[in-house]
């Protein structure tokens, strides 16, 4: 198990990249006024399961926290992203982005918890989760959880599972892209809004990972 | 208009109105439950030999079994030997009469044990304690070869169906509770509709627990054959009392090719006093399956009473095509617990189904959705979509979203989303500048949050879930 501390008023941002067989455990307090950005990879390849998972508490007022994630799935592979955020501060904000597209033989679990004590009032937490499954011998899981004992606050998750649009593949073959191609660019605009903003060779790496999958 | 003045005048007598008790002569089987109980129960109803058999293999797997603990729910122990689990109102002098007692105990509750016309839209099952006093519009529902009798006549006169259909949706060992009731249920409904029938009034089970000490163990089973229709409705209510209640129930429908199922619930068992003492515990399997192609099955539930309730109506979409919604408004207030929520189990291809789940929570009240949407591997072209939405009145009282959702085909669609939020200080405002008390915006506040939900239920049963509504959240603002 990792520990981070953000310190009072500091602006942080971290990239964990994990690839097969690798796991992670990060438990993070975010201090006043601080504001963490984690973006979180999980690539294909390798054997054995990846395991991730973000514990995520407050210390003091006015922390923000940002979390991304996109994992990619193939072969027999096994992600399982675990995500437990407590807002045991006032006025605190977290958003969470989390993208998973399963291929394959694969099995993705994501388990988000948001929960928030009883007068941790002006709490802001978001939650998104969105699996695209390319096939139908694999199994995604989402348990994306809200736990809640203040009145005012304002809390959100969503879940989403859906294919490849075939009105988007139709579109991009009538214009002469190839079937694979035009497959590989809808998961690049799906896992976009995740990668956008990072270094260049993770973005590379990931998008080598992501066409293994097409 | 008449609408609103009726949350008015329900708000001015806000107290539990059905919380009387009836003075009438019953008969009880000692307390406690062993085999010697569950025989004495299946004798006293004369049940065949199967039967018996049934609640004999329940109860031994009921013993073998553990009370779950996963709910979020703090749950008292229950001391299963201090129930009574058979009463019954001495039965009248002259065979087809109803005790004038029972009647007046219905009459008071707004059910109707005479077949008067002005209420001809329903035929009503009334169940007292462990049987069924009345249940009316036989003859006119047997005209069209519709079966709509208690449980415990349908084993009599009806054994083939109830031995093809029973524990067909819920097996015995499901669940504890759900052995618990196959083991000792004491009655409840039984309805058949033939095939391409239409139903042509709405039937309903009224459940009414009156004597102290009981457990009430209801059954209700509903068959629509190919191509019929049906709209059921359920009721219930208990005295107030200060020791808590034990009510498990086991519901199961089973809807064949072509045929649609309404099954509508307004709960109102006594939620227990200011301070969280007394209410009913209740503990409720409700399944559907969805047999045959193009079946639909529709749940639509209005939770606002009992102590604790934990209860997830769910359906099995297995037929090709099928169809299912889950339509939920839960209010919790004072010290109530509920973690309810549904369960949409994809196994035909091109299934549909849709959650919508408003959750209310007041008082020190702990208010949970708990749900499971799961797509087989061979389903494909489903489709799901869910609405789970919380609403906090009051900083002690706790709301939380346990959705699960598994999915194994490639070709689904599903989403979910929650939000959990409170009212609004500018909606609250908005109308108290124009008069309307704190209480009553936050009732029209909340029946429009409902409305949803509401406007899908049978117009009585709609009224009366507003009045209910409002009635339960007395107290919880300010």
């Amino acid at each position: 198990m990792d520990r981070l501390t953000i310190g009072k008023g500091i602006t942080r941002s971290e990239t964990l990249l994990l690839r097969g067989g690798e796991s992670r455990a990060w438990d993070i307090t975010v201090c006043s006024g601080a504001s963490l950005s984690l973006v979180i990879i999980a690539l294909p390849g390798g054997v054995g399961k990846i395991d991730c998972d973000i514990a995520v508490q407050f210390e003091g007022e006015g922390g923000e926290c940002q979390l991304k994630g996109l994992y990619l799935a193939g072969g027999s592979s096994n992600v399982n992203i675990k995500v437990n955020i407590v807002h045991n501060w006032p006025n605190c904000i977290s958003r969470q982005l989390f993208k998973g597209i399963v291929a394959e033989r694969a099995r993705t679990l994501f388990f988000g918890l948001i929960m928030v004590p009883e007068k941790c009032i002006g709490t802001e937490a978001y939650q998104e989760n969105h699996n695209l499954l390319l096939s139908d011998e694999c199994i995604a899981q989402s348990l994306p959880q809200l736990e809640i004992y203040a009145d005012d606050v304002k809390c959100s998750h969503g879940a989403t599972f859906g294919r490849l649009g075939d009105e988007e593949l139709f579109y991009m073959r009538s214009r002469g892209i190839p079937l694979d191609e035009a497959r590989r660019l809808q998961m690049v605009a799906f896992a976009g809004e995740v990668l956008e903003g990072l270094p260049e060779e993770t973005v590379s790496e990931a998008l080598t990972a992501l066409e293994m999958l097409v | 208009m008449a609408e609103k003045e009726d949350i008015l005048s329900g708000l001015a007598n806000a107290e539990y109105s059905e919380g009387f008790t009836t003075d009438i002569e019953q008969e009880f089987f000692p307390k406690g439950l062993n085999e010697d109980i569950v025989r004495a129960i299946s004798e006293r109803k004369n049940e065949p030999a199967w039967m018996l058999e049934f609640r004999l293999n329940a109860f031994r797997k009921w013993q073998a079994m553990e009370m779950p603990s996963w709910g979020h729910l703090t749950i008292p122990p229950i001391d299963f030997q201090d129930i009574i689990y058979f009463a019954a109102p001495k039965p009248p002098k002259k065979r087809e009469e109803v005790d004038p007692e029972l009647v007046k105990t219905f009459d008071k509750l707004g059910i109707p044990l005479h077949e008067r016309d002005a209420l001809s839209g329903v035929a009503v099952d009334a169940v007292f304690d462990s049987v069924s006093v009345k249940t009316t519009f036989q003859k006119t529902l047997a005209e069209k070869g519709i079966i709509f009798c208690p449980f415990s006549e349908a084993v009599q006169n009806h054994p083939e169906l109830v031995r093809k259909y029973l524990a067909k949706v819920v097996p015995p060992g499901d669940n504890y509770f759900a052995a618990l009731n196959s083991a000792v249920f004491s009655d409840g409904s039984f309805c058949y509709i033939p095939k391409g029938v239409r139903c042509p009034m709405e039937l309903s089970s009224y459940f009414r627990i009156n004597a102290r000490n009981i457990g009430q163990f209801e059954r209700t089973l509903i068959v629509a054959d190919e191509g019929s229709y049906v709209s059921y409705l359920e009721g219930c209510t208990a005295p107030m009392r200060d020791e808590n209640q034990l009510h498990a129930a086991i519901v199961e429908i089973i809807v064949e090719k072509d045929a649609e199922v309404k099954y509508s619930t307004v709960q109102n068992w006594y939620p227990g006093d200011k301070q969280g003492r007394g209410g009913i515990f209740n503990f409720v399997t409700k399944r559907g399956l969805c047999r045959g192609e193009n079946s639909r099955l529709f749940w639509t539930q209005v939770e606002t009473g009992s102590a604790i309730t934990w209860k997830y109506p769910s359906t099995i979409l297995r037929g090709d095509g099928s169809l299912s919604e889950f339509y939920s408004v839960a209010l919790t207030n004072n010290y109530q617990q509920a973690d309810t929520g549904t369960k949409m189990v994809h196994i035909g291809k091109n299934t549909v189904s849709r959650i919508v789940s408003k959750g209310i929570s007041a008082g020190q009240s702990q208010n949970s959705y708990r749900g499971l949407v799961k797509v087989a591997a061979g389903a494909s072209g489903v489709r799901n979509h869910s609405q789970c939405d919380s609403l906090l009145i009051g900083d002690k009282c706790g709301a939380h979203t346990f959705p699960v959702i598994e999915c194994a085909n490639g070709g689904a669609i599903l989403e979910h989303e929650a939000t959990t939020s409170k009212i609004s200080d500018e909606q609250l405002f908005y109308l108290r500048q124009r008069g309307i008390s704190e209480e009553d915006a936050v009732a029209l506040i909340v029946g429009g949050y409902a409305s949803d939900v509401l406007k899908r239920l049978p117009m009585e049963f709609a009224i009366e879930a507003r009045r209910l509504l409002s009635v339960n959240l007395e107290g919880s603002v300010g």
